[in-house]
C-alpha cells in the first residue's frame, strides 16, 4: 500500500516577502537536480490589477538536497519574459515543466492570452537555457503545441519526458466551455499525450488518457508520470468543473499506472494522499510533481487555493 | 495579363439573406456545379453588443455569371461554440469537390482583449453540393505554431494529382500605436501540403516578397493552373492607414510560378488595377480565380472592403 507521509509547506511567497512579480502564488513546482541541490521551477504572480486581472511569472527557488524544505535562494527576476502584445504567452507562464537534455534545459510552459467571450485560452510554448537554468530563451513566438480539430482550446498542463529515446509530452486539453450558475465561463479539460522525436514537431495521440470519475465533465490537470519498479506511475488532480473553488468540489490528486505509456489504469485508492484535517492544505490538494532523490520518491504539491500560499513536501512510504 | 471588368455583380442589399445580413459580401468562392456556379462569400450581422458577425451565405449564378438564380434562404454553416476559434465569425470559406463531397475550408474568427482578434483554420465538408457544411470537430485543422505565432486564416485549396495545396496567410506581428488606437497587425502569405486535406505540413518559408515593404500586408491568395502555368492573385496594402486612405488601401498584386515551390512577383503584369470612380476605385480586395468553360474569371471586393457587394472581371488576354 503507498502512503505518504506529509512534511510540511516548503515554499510560501506570501511570507517569502520577495519582489513584486513573486508576491503570491507559487503553482506547479518542477525540479532541476543539480549535485547538491534541486531547483525549484514554479509559476508566480504579482497582486492582480485594477479588474482583478493577473499575470503569471516564471520563477524558481533552489533547496538542499538533504532537506527538500530548506529554501537556500530564490530567483531575483523571471526566467522567462512575457509575449509581446498578440502573442499566445502575452498574460502568463503557467504551468512551466523542466528537463534537462544535453548540455541545454528545456521548459515547456502553457502560455496564456485573454479572450473576450471567455477570460482566457492557453497553448504550449518552449524555451530553452543554455546557462544552467538561470534564464530562458523561447524558441519561437508562437507555441510548440497549439490547437486543432478534437482539441480546439485550452493547451496546457505540459509535462515533459523522455522515455525510450523519445519525447514524451503529457498536457491537457479543453474540450467545452459551461457556463457556472454566475454565468461565467468554465472550462473542461482531460489529459492527453503528445510524442515526438526531437521534442519540438509533435504528433497528438488524440485520445483521452484517464477515465473521469467523479462527473463527465471531471476536470483533470498535471499528469505526473514517473517510472518505477517496471512501471509507469502517473499523478494528477481531477476536480468538478463548476463551483470548485471549495473543499468539497475542489482539486484531489489521482492515480493511474501503465506498462506502455498510453494504456493507464486508474485507481485513485493508490494515490495514497489525501487533504488534511487543518491547515494549509486542508481544503484541496493539486499539481503533483514526484522525484526520486537517492532512492527516495518525493512529492511537491500544492495546498488551499491552488498553490496561492506555496507548494509543500511530502514522501512516499513504501514502494510504488 | 488583361482583364475586362464586368462591374459589380452582387450587392447583398437586395436580398433576403440568412441572419438578417444586408451589408457586406466579402471574399467570393466560387464551387462549379452541372448548373449553376455557387459563390459563397461572408456577410455580417451584430452581436448583442453591436459587434460584427461574419456569416457564410452563397448565391447561385448562371454558368456564365449572367443572370443570379437565387441566394441561400438558410444558414450555411453554424459559427463555433462559446469559446472556440470560430465563435465570432467564418471569413472566408474556400470550397473544394472532393469526390461526392465539398470540403470548405475556414477562416474562423474569435476576438481578444490585447488585439482586435484570433484567426484559424477550420474544416467542414458537405455531402449536399455544398447547401449546408457539418464541421469535422469544434477546433482547427491549421492554427499557430513556433514560426506562425498568429493569425493563421485566408485558406485557398487546391489538389494537383494527389497532393492538396493550401495557400493561407499567418500575422508576424501586431503594431502597437502610441496613440492607444488599437493595434494593427502584419501578414503574409505562406503555403502547406497534405495527403488528406486534414493533416497539413508546413512549407515553412514566405512565398511572396514584399514590394511596399517589410510590413506590407499580403491577403487572400487565390491561385489557378491556366496555359501551362501556376498563376497567383492576391491583395496587399500598407499596415496603418489602409481603410480611408486609398495611396495605402487594399490592391491586387500577382506572382506566378512553374513548379508551385518557387513564385515570381510581378504586380506589373496583374492587368488590373483600380480606376477613377466607381465601386472599385478605392480598394480591390479579395481576389478569387475561376474558370468556367474556357474562360478564366477574377471575383473580387471593391471599395470598403466588400461593404455593397462584389463584381467580377473576365480575362481577355
Amino acid at each position: 500500500m503507498m502512503r505518504w507521509s506529509k512534511l510540511g509547506k516548503v515554499f510560501d511567497p506570501t511570507e517569502f516577502k520577495g519582489p513584486r512579480w513573486m508576491s503570491e502564488f507559487a503553482q506547479a513546482p518542477s525540479v532541476l537536480e543539480f549535485d547538491d541541490t534541486l531547483r525549484v521551477y514554479f509559476a508566480c504572480r504579482p497582486p492582480a490589477d485594477s479588474s482583478g486581472q493577473y499575470v503569471s511569472f516564471l520563477g524558481s527557488a533552489t533547496v538542499r538536497k538533504d532537506d527538500l524544505r530548506k529554501v537556500v535562494g530564490v530567483s531575483e527576476t523571471p526566467v522567462l519574459t512575457l509575449g509581446e502584445r498578440g502573442t499566445f504567452d502575452e498574460f502568463g507562464t503557467y504551468p512551466v515543466s523542466v528537463i534537462r537534455y544535453g548540455d541545454e534545459i528545456r521548459a515547456y510552459y502553457g502560455g496564456w492570452t485573454r479572450c473576450e467571450s471567455v477570460p482566457f485560452n492557453v497553448a504550449i510554448g518552449l524555451a530553452v537555457s543554455t546557462d544552467g537554468g538561470e534564464t530562458f530563451r523561447k524558441v519561437g513566438t508562437g507555441p510548440v503545441l497549439s490547437y486543432s480539430v478534437n482539441e480546439p482550446f485550452i493547451i496546457s498542463g505540459p509535462k515533459i519526458r523522455r522515455f525510450q529515446d523519445k519525447w514524451f509530452l503529457f498536457y491537457i486539453a479543453g474540450e467545452r466551455w459551461l457556463r457556472g450558475p454566475d454565468g461565467r465561463p468554465e472550462p473542461v479539460y482531460r489529459i492527453r499525450l503528445a510524442t515526438s522525436d526531437d521534442g519540438i514537431d509533435w504528433t497528438k495521440l488524440d485520445r483521452d488518457l484517464i477515465k473521469r470519475k467523479i462527473e463527465p465533465y471531471e476536470c483533470q490537470a498535471s499528469p505526473d508520470v514517473f517510472y518505477l519498479n517496471g512501471k509507469y506511475h502517473m499523478y494528477f488532480c481531477y476536480r468538478y468543473s463548476i463551483d470548485y473553488r471549495n473543499a468539497v468540489r475542489g482539486y484531489r490528486i489521482g492515480y493511474a499506472s501503465s506498462t506502455d505509456l498510453l494504456n493507464w489504469e486508474r485507481d485513485d485508492s493508490k494515490a495514497g494522499i489525501d487533504v488534511s484535517e487543518s491547515g494549509w492544505d486542508s481544503e484541496m490538494l493539486s499539481y503533483p510533481h514526484v522525484f526520486s532523490i537517492d532512492g527516495q520518491v518525493y512529492m511537491y504539491y500544492l495546498g488551499n487555493q491552488v498553490g496561492r500560499y506555496g507548494f509543500g513536501l511530502a514522501r512516499l512510504e513504501g514502494t510504488l | 495579363m488583361r482583364w475586362e471588368k464586368l462591374g459589380i455583380i452582387f450587392k447583398p442589399s437586395d436580398h433576403n439573406l440568412p441572419y438578417g445580413c444586408t451589408e457586406f459580401a466579402q471574399s467570393p468562392q466560387a464551387l462549379v456545379l452541372r448548373d449553376r456556379v455557387r459563390v459563397y462569400f461572408s456577410t455580417r450581422s451584430r452581436d448583442e453588443h453591436g459587434k460584427f458577425l461574419s456569416h457564410i451565405a452563397f448565391v447561385d449564378f448562371e454558368p456564365d455569371l449572367s443572370r443570379i438564380i437565387d441566394v441561400s434562404r438558410e444558414p450555411v454553416i453554424d459559427l463555433g461554440e462559446l469559446g472556440c476559434f470560430d465563435e465570432h465569425g467564418i471569413f472566408p470559406m474556400n470550397v473544394v469537390r472532393y469526390g461526392d463531397h465539398v470540403y470548405g475550408f475556414t477562416c474562423g474568427w474569435s476576438r481578444r482583449v490585447s488585439v482586435s482578434v484570433e484567426t484559424s483554420i477550420g474544416l467542414a465538408v458537405s455531402s449536399d453540393d455544398g447547401v449546408t457544411f457539418q464541421k469535422i470537430g469544434n477546433g482547427p485543422i491549421l492554427s499557430s505554431s513556433v514560426e506562425e505565432p498568429f493569425l493563421v486564416g485566408d485558406p485557398f485549396v487546391r489538389i494537383y494529382g494527389s497532393e492538396w495545396h493550401m495557400w493561407y496567410i499567418h500575422g508576424t506581428k501586431w503594431l502597437a500605436n502610441d496613440d492607444g488606437s488599437p493595434a494593427e497587425r502584419v501578414y503574409k502569405i505562406a503555403h502547406a501540403t497534405s495527403t488528406d486535406g486534414r493533416r497539413w505540413k508546413r512549407s515553412g518559408r514566405r512565398l511572396i516578397s514584399d514590394s511596399l515593404n517589410a510590413d506590407e500586408c499580403q491577403a487572400l491568395p487565390t491561385v489557378v493552373e491556366f496555359r501551362g502555368r501556376f498563376h497567383m492573385y492576391f491583395c496587399y496594402r500598407e499596415a496603418i492607414d489602409f481603410r480611408a486612405n486609398r495611396s495605402r488601401g487594399y490592391r491586387l498584386g500577382y506572382a506566378y510560378s512553374d513548379d508551385l515551390v518557387n513564385w515570381t512577383r510581378d504586380d506589373a503584369n496583374a492587368g488590373i488595377s483600380r480606376i477613377d470612380e466607381g465601386w472599385d476605385s478605392e480598394m480591390m480586395c479579395y481576389p478569387h480565380l475561376v474558370g468556367l468553360d474556357d474562360d478564366l474569371y477574377l471575383l473580387y471586393n471593391g471599395n470598403q472592403f466588400g461593404r455593397l457587394g462584389f463584381g467580377a472581371a473576365r480575362l481577355v488576354s
